[in-house]
């Protein structure tokens, strides 16, 4: 749509005003996407009059929540309520470590297989659908699906679920920074008459991993507000604190103890995670080379 | 193994006159050894076990059979509830994602030069991200009610969180020369964002914005377990229920919109990027 | 007019960009600003529409004290001033005439603005503004999508559609080739003939500096040590402005009795042809 209006264009005398372009498709992607929002604005099922109630609820819960949150963390109750907060918030860190490090074991060999520039076409369509299926479908249901029956309720079943959940992006991130290497290292590893496998291991490898290192925290990251959403079937973790008071009398002054505990642990895990994903992508690249080089990390096994 | 083919062919040459091999820094192992620490720690403290997929697997079989012969019908029978989730999908990513590029505004040194209220943005930001969408999903049930406002209001808390921490950070990253130029054009701070800036951002804010539409299915059906409405509060009734023909339907049914969904948005990110 | 009177600017970071510059352009002149980079040219430039705030002394342009405006009299200061930056600084991503319009920030309501309703008067100046300088027909064009040279032309309509009484500009042909940088030295000398506006432009290549330039100021760390016509700017002036022998990177490589035609003729790098605008 866009070549015949620059062809029209072109052919304008120089000096001369040229044609507006034509408003129509703007106009109508704008009426088309105002219609959906409104449609879905009529047809969603919300009690909108309890907005009213919205602001005086939330301020309520929120002095109720500073009460507990103010109080003196010494005595007791209070000091029950942080200890056993943090250390649910300490289990949900173990599920999401746990789960990343499955989801980085498993996925590392899968990128590779799901690279255009690694794997035969057939093999990188399969892996790569699969990896899609796998992003699709969001942990819980792993969870419910899988992990629940086999394993039992708790934080082992839910870093499994995290581990599967995981795969799908990692896979296909991985992939990606596969695909996007220099290929002068491959070919100058390819001419020495090198393996395919070793020609990853030392052309392959020590120019992608500093990245997907990276994205492997980043998940990790992200596998902590997961592993709070699987606490919910009763994995454990800070999840099940969760739902556990909002499901019996919700004691606020607890549930914002807890609430505290989660925001301070989880900013500070991002800023130690963001840290080092900095220094490894751009200081600690050279180092990663040399930790691929002097140690076994699984190549391509 | 390369050290060895040099070594041979230059066996004569004074070999005290190569550099020492650089020995990686100790940073990098103790990082390692720290990672391997963790882990294992983790494993143990979570009782962490492959065991069951050996000796229990058949403890799961029944559930897992009834899970693979799921019951279609269900799964057209609560269209009702599908429909709601994409509402509500929707709704809060319209408004989600608008209040975010405010938001984003405000939390960038670039568009916000007062450094106290761009600091003071950037923390309440990475408060709001710091939540997981399970516990706005408690708290707006609770303030509001079971249902689709709870959930809407909660995805929408969740969208700012997502996008408005990438838009300022590539609010962070544009070309200053046009805000120069607005600048001595006389124009005021919200002109000079908005013809200076959003041209700039827009491709990538964008491709944010339907990443969190993307998401905002799966979070919905998570947000709708704890009383936020739509095919979540289906799942949740079903798995009371212990009715798993029903949830494989819901759940298989569940892995194609999702995916068709992901397959709309490559194609609109496309189109508009 | 514009007044300096005892003006100085130091950065923070200890810089003294400019010491106690005394100086007072008349209305309508067209001033070239020559030194070494470093020797406050820029900061002499951006003085004047308050991009860069005085430490001390007073600047008065068109009968306002820019060191004494508030956040919104330097708006409306600026918009009488227009500017053009060595980077272009347009928006690359956004149509010609959209950059354009960004000239008409401060005459357009805050809401028009959002929605892109500019009035159709402003338009109207906009396109004036490309036929001005001769670049109309790529209105609707992404501003990435043009050469350096037509950047620049684009930026020049940006100012010209402020309808400004000064013309600032700095170091507006550093980042183009010889014969485009004659071609946009033109249209602004051209522009100050025409529509009397008072141009004040940085550069570092002598020869365009006595070409152009009806009087020329010599900078030099941050003090005046020339003020005079081009005529009076030989080689060894420039040599002490520089303070040290001129060198070919001082030229810009043009043999300067090359006539406009012979310039139209050589400008290679695919601008659409335009007349001969003397």
């Amino acid at each position: 749509m866009a070549r015949p209006i620059e062809s029209r264009r072109r052919t304008t005398v120089p000096g001369s005003r040229p044609q507006p372009p034509s408003k129509t498709r703007k106009t109508i992607g704008f009426v088309a996407g105002t219609a959906v929002i409104v449609a879905c604005l009529l047809l969603v099922d919300a009690r909108w009059e309890n907005l009213s109630e919205l602001p005086g609820n939330l301020g309520n819960y929120v002095s109720l929540m500073a009460d507990g949150v103010l109080s003196n963390p010494l005595e007791d109750p209070e000091t029950g309520y942080w200890q056993r907060a943090f250390e649910l918030m300490l289990e949900s860190l173990y599920m999401a470590w746990v789960g990343t490090m499955i989801g980085a074991v498993v996925s590392f060999p899968l990128g590779f297989l799901a690279a255009e520039n690694i794997s035969p076409r057939p093999v990188v369509l399969i892996v790569r659908q699969i990896l899609n299926a796998i992003r699709a479908i969001p942990e819980l249901i792993f969870a419910i699906a899988v992990m629940l029956p086999i394993f039992g309720f708790g934080p082992a079943a839910g870093a499994l679920a995290l581990g599967v959940g995981s795969v799908g992006t990692l896979g296909k991130l991985t992939a990606e920074v596969i695909e996007g290497i220099d290929r002068g290292p491959v070919e100058a590893a390819r001419a020495t008459g090198a393996r395919q496998l070793q020609i990853l291991r030392w052309g392959v490898v020590p120019q992608a991993l500093p990245e997907v290192v990276a994205f492997w925290l980043y998940r990790f990251e992200i596998n902590i507000r997961a592993s709070a959403i699987l606490g919910v079937l009763a994995a454990g973790g800070i999840g099940s604190l969760l739902s556990q008071l909002f499901a019996g009398t919700r004691q606020w002054d607890r549930i914002g103890i807890t609430l505290v505990v989660i925001i301070v642990v989880t900013i500070v895990v991002d800023l130690i995670s963001a840290a080092v994903r900095h220094r490894i992508i751009s200081g600690g690249k050279q180092q990663l080379v040399e930790v691929a080089e002097t140690s076994s990390i699984p190549a391509a096994s | 193994m390369s050290v060895q083919v040099a070594s041979t062919a230059v066996g004569q040459v004074d070999r005290s006159a190569w550099p020492r091999k650089p020995r990686p820094r100790w940073s990098l192992w103790f990082g390692l050894v720290v990672v391997v620490a963790i882990t294992v720690w983790s494993m143990i403290s979570i009782e962490f076990t492959l065991a069951p997929l050996f000796t229990d697997l058949t403890r799961g079989a029944e559930i897992l059979e009834r899970f693979f012969d799921p019951n279609w019908e269900f799964a057209w029978r609560i269209r009702d509830a599908w429909m709601e989730t994409l509402y509500i999908a929707v709704i809060a990513a319209v408004v989600g994602n608008g209040v975010a590029l405010f938001l984003s505004m405000l939390a960038s040194k670039i568009t916000n030069p007062n450094t106290v209220v761009y600091q003071g943005f950037k923390t309440i930001l990475s408060v709001v991200r710091s939540l997981p969408d399970i516990a706005y999903g408690l708290i707006f049930a609770a303030a509001v009610g079971n249902g689709a406002l709870a959930g809407i209001l909660a995805l929408i808390m969740f969208n700012i969180g997502i996008n408005a921490k990438l838009t300022s950070e590539t609010i962070d990253a544009v070309d200053v020369g046009p805000l120069e130029a607005a600048d001595a054009a006389g124009g005021s701070r919200i002109q000079r964002a908005w013809s200076a800036v959003v041209p700039q951002i827009l491709p990538n804010y964008t491709s944010y914005s339907l990443y969190v539409f993307e998401l905002n299915i799966r979070a919905s059906v998570v947000i709708g377990i704890v009383g936020g409405g739509g095919i979540g509060q289906v799942i949740r009734v079903q798995l009371n229920q212990f009715q798993y023909e029903n949830l494989g339907a819901v759940i298989f049914a569940l892995f194609v919109v999702v995916f068709l969904l992901d397959r709309v948005s490559v194609w609109i990110r496309r189109r508009l990027v | 007019m514009i007044r300096f009177s005892n003006v100085s600017v130091t950065y923070p970071g200890g810089v003294h960009a400019l010491r106690d510059i005394d100086l007072e352009i008349q209305d309508g002149s067209f001033v070239v600003v020559v030194g070494l980079s470093g020797a406050g040219k820029s900061t002499l430039v951006r003085a004047i529409n308050g991009l860069v705030p005085l430490t001390s002394g007073s600047l008065e342009v068109n009968g306002r004290h820019v060191e004494q405006a508030g956040r919104r009299e330097l708006r409306a200061l600026r918009s009488e001033i227009g500017m053009i930056f060595q980077s272009f600084n347009l928006v690359k991503r956004t149509s010609v005439v959209n950059n354009v319009l960004m000239g008409r920030l401060h005459q357009t309501p805050t809401w028009r603005t959002l929605l892109g309703w500019y009035r159709p008067a402003d338009r109207e100046l906009a396109m004036q503004a490309l036929e001005r300088v001769e670049i109309v027909e790529k209105a609707y064009v992404r501003a990435a999508n043009l050469s350096g040279g037509q950047q620049q032309r684009v930026s020049i309509a940006r100012a010209l559609a402020q309808e400004p009484k000064v013309m600032l500009a700095d170091e507006p042909v550093a980042s183009l080739d010889p014969p485009t940088a004659n071609v946009v030295m033109r249209d602004l000398q051209r522009i100050n003939r025409e529509l009397g506006i008072t141009t004040i432009v940085n550069l570092h290549f002598l020869d365009l500096a006595r070409r152009y330039g009806d009087r020329i100021i010599g900078m030099r760390e941050g003090e005046m040590v020339f003020d005079g016509t081009g005529e009076q700017a030989d080689e060894k002036v420039f040599e002490d402005i520089y303070g040290r022998s001129l060198t070919a990177d001082d030229v810009l490589d043009l043999p300067a009795q090359v006539g406009l035609a012979d310039v139209v003729e050589q400008r290679t790098d695919g601008e659409s042809a335009r007349q001969d605008p003397s």
